[in-house]
């Protein structure tokens, strides 16, 4: 392994914040959402209207809710016309073959331990951006979409019931926008299994320092990346 | 019956008075949501238009829209409804019976062309040329495809007519369809519900006789008047789905104390319908208010929507015992599983490199 080569400034401010806003946000809205789902408190005996309990859970979802969804676009804001070289996933093109031969199959490789050395990348790596579309870009645009879908549900013909209604008959009915809403909740937790596996592994195969990277921003970069 | 009689007329036939009968028209005016000041144009509809013609057919149906229908309380004049939509064709409520009847439905679609109302009450078989369902010597699919040709408009009543219901749930022996996958070039209200609210039914027919037009319908293709709130959100035990306080066995004291039925099953919070708020029986009560939890009956599909006493969270996935929440977890494991053992090789082959390196040097 080699020594330190440099210190790279990579994540920058609004991805830090973004990063652990919706790191948050993600962990209070699967704890409540699953709640809801399935409450188990009992409210001890008294009038209904003392209680504020399923109320409450409800509250706080969708309330942290649209701080996800405000985070979530701003995040794409940031992609879109920040001037972040890291952070506006410019190297993701999962449309052109290119993308998906060599560097992705290295990498590829690399995880299945079919090749020793270790690809090294100041940003994300193409697995890693991959894992990112599919789970955080595709996965939270499907829950805020039916998110919101089944939050206008309450107020027929307002913002997000004409917004984002479409939703329902597209999944054949409330009942069954809520089942999906409800089992597409679970890629966040796997996700977050697989992600904290693999920042800890790179950071001790790599050396790269990327755990502390997203509290400081800084990368130390111990090898040449390969070309 | 004559026909070209006026609903005005009809009433004033019957002996009801101006007075009850303008009852009547404020009465139908709030069943339809309408403003006070739409009761004018009500007036003058029933005192001008002619009785529409409606064809009521049946297809595989159990007949509880029709029981649902002839229950019509409010207007409380029944009776008279029932005559005044000039209900010419019905197999269950016909006087007249075989070639008579059928005589009977091929000259209204003759003298009343493009005008008559096709109200059909339950769904199509459609498998091996809709054999499972004949109706006087021809098979409904070929009934129903000639009635429709020609009318201007089809309410189809009921979950069996709208989505399909028990006939078309798994595996559907029949193949049934529901009426807009057989018939596409006809405006279609969908009024379902197993059965639908008397008011509910006649409030749409009142609507299409009095402006002429099919109402407001929303996206499933059910008028917005009806069925444009959930259940849920008009529920009188709101209050204690908000406050947490829920039965959790049919014998507890919160069942005797009528508390929210959510973590029994009730579909109330996924389906739109009136219960909650016209109530069923001149408006006595409903399921949720029976200590039932609502089946969700006029949503698309109820039947395979899983179990009627589960909750969301509960209900058994991909044909196994396990739900959302247990598949979410195997995962879980597997990830976890799956990340230890990628860690554990990591560390093998790291250790092996190392000491590669070191008898090197």
């Amino acid at each position: 392994m080699g020594r330190l080569i440099e210190e790279i400034y990579v994540w920058r401010l609004p991805v830090r914040l973004y990063h652990w806003i919706n790191a948050i946000c993600t962990v209070l809205l699967l704890l409540t959402g699953v709640y809801i789902a399935a409450p188990f408190l009992n409210p001890p005996v008294g009038e209904a209207v003392w209680y504020k309990q399923m109320s409450w859970w409800r509250y706080v979802h969708f309330a942290v809710a649209f701080i996800f969804i405000a985070n979530f676009l701003f995040r794409m804001y940031w992609a879109l016309f920040g001037n972040d070289k890291y952070g506006r996933f410019g190297g993701f093109r999962p449309w052109s073959p290119a993308w998906w031969g060599q560097p992705f199959r290295e990498q590829v490789e690399s995880y299945l331990f079919l090749r020793s050395d270790e690809p090294n990348y100041v940003g994300h790596n193409p697995v890693a951006a991959l894992a990112h579309f599919v789970f955080i870009f595709c996965g939270s645009s499907f829950m805020i979409l039916s998110g919101l879908a089944m939050y206008g549900e309450n107020n027929p013909g307002g913002f997000s019931s004409v917004l984002t209604g479409w939703m329902v008959p597209l999944f054949g009915g409330s009942y069954t926008l809520h089942f999906a809403h409800h089992l597409m909740a679970w890629i966040f937790p796997l996700y977050l299994v697989v992600h904290l596996y693999a920042v800890f592994r790179h950071d001790i195969v790599d050396r790269t320092s990327v755990t502390s990277s997203i509290v400081t921003g800084y990368k130390h970069k111990v090898e040449e990346e390969p070309v | 019956m004559q026909s070209n009689q006026t609903f005005a007329d009809l009433f004033r036939a019957r002996g009801v008075s101006r007075r009850d009968f303008l009852k009547f028209c404020s009465l139908t005016s709030v069943y339809l949501g309408l403003s006070p000041s739409m009761v004018p144009s009500i007036v003058h509809a029933m005192e001008n238009k002619t009785r529409t013609p409606v064809l009521w057919l049946h297809g595989q149906e159990c007949t509880c829209c029709s029981e649902s229908f002839i229950r019509s309380s409010h207007p409380r004049i029944e009776d008279l409804l029932f005559n005044m939509i000039s209900l010419d064709y019905d197999d269950v409520l016909s006087a007249a019976a075989g070639h008579q009847l059928e005589a009977v439905r091929r000259k209204i679609m003759k003298e009343y062309k493009g005008k008559y109302i096709l109200a059909v009450e339950g769904n199509v078989s459609t498998k091996d040329d809709g054999v499972y369902c004949m109706v006087g010597g021809d098979s409904f699919l070929n009934i129903i495809k000639e009635t429709a040709a020609d009318c201007a408009a089809i309410i189809a009543w009921g979950a069996c007519a709208s989505f399909g219901c028990v006939q078309n749930a798994e595996p559907n022996p029949s193949g049934a369809k529901p009426i807009d996958e057989v018939i596409k070039d006809k405006p279609i209200v969908k009024v379902p519900g197993c059965p639908p609210i008397s008011e509910v039914m006649t409030g749409v027919i009142t609507h299409f006789h009095t402006f002429g037009t099919l109402p407001d319908l929303d996206r499933f293709g059910r008028p917005k008047a009806f069925y444009n709130t959930r259940i849920h959100d008009k529920c009188y035990r709101r209050a204690f789905f908000d406050a947490g306080m829920f039965v959790r066995s049919f014998d507890d004291e919160a069942t005797r104390k009528g508390w929210c039925l959510y973590k029994m099953g009730c579909k109330g919070p996924t389906t739109y319908n009136s219960c909650s708020k016209i109530q069923w029986n001149e408006g006595t009560s409903f399921p949720i208010g029976s200590g039932h939890p609502c089946i969700g009956c006029s949503e698309p599909n109820f039947w395979d929507r899983g179990p009627f006493y589960k909750r969301l969270a509960e209900v058994p996935f991909l044909g196994s015992d396990s739900n959302a929440d247990r598949i979410g977890m195997i995962a879980l494991g597997a990830a976890a599983a799956g990340a230890a053992a990628h860690a554990a090789v990591t560390a093998v082959k790291k250790t092996q490199e190392d000491k590669h390196e070191k008898d090197k040097a």
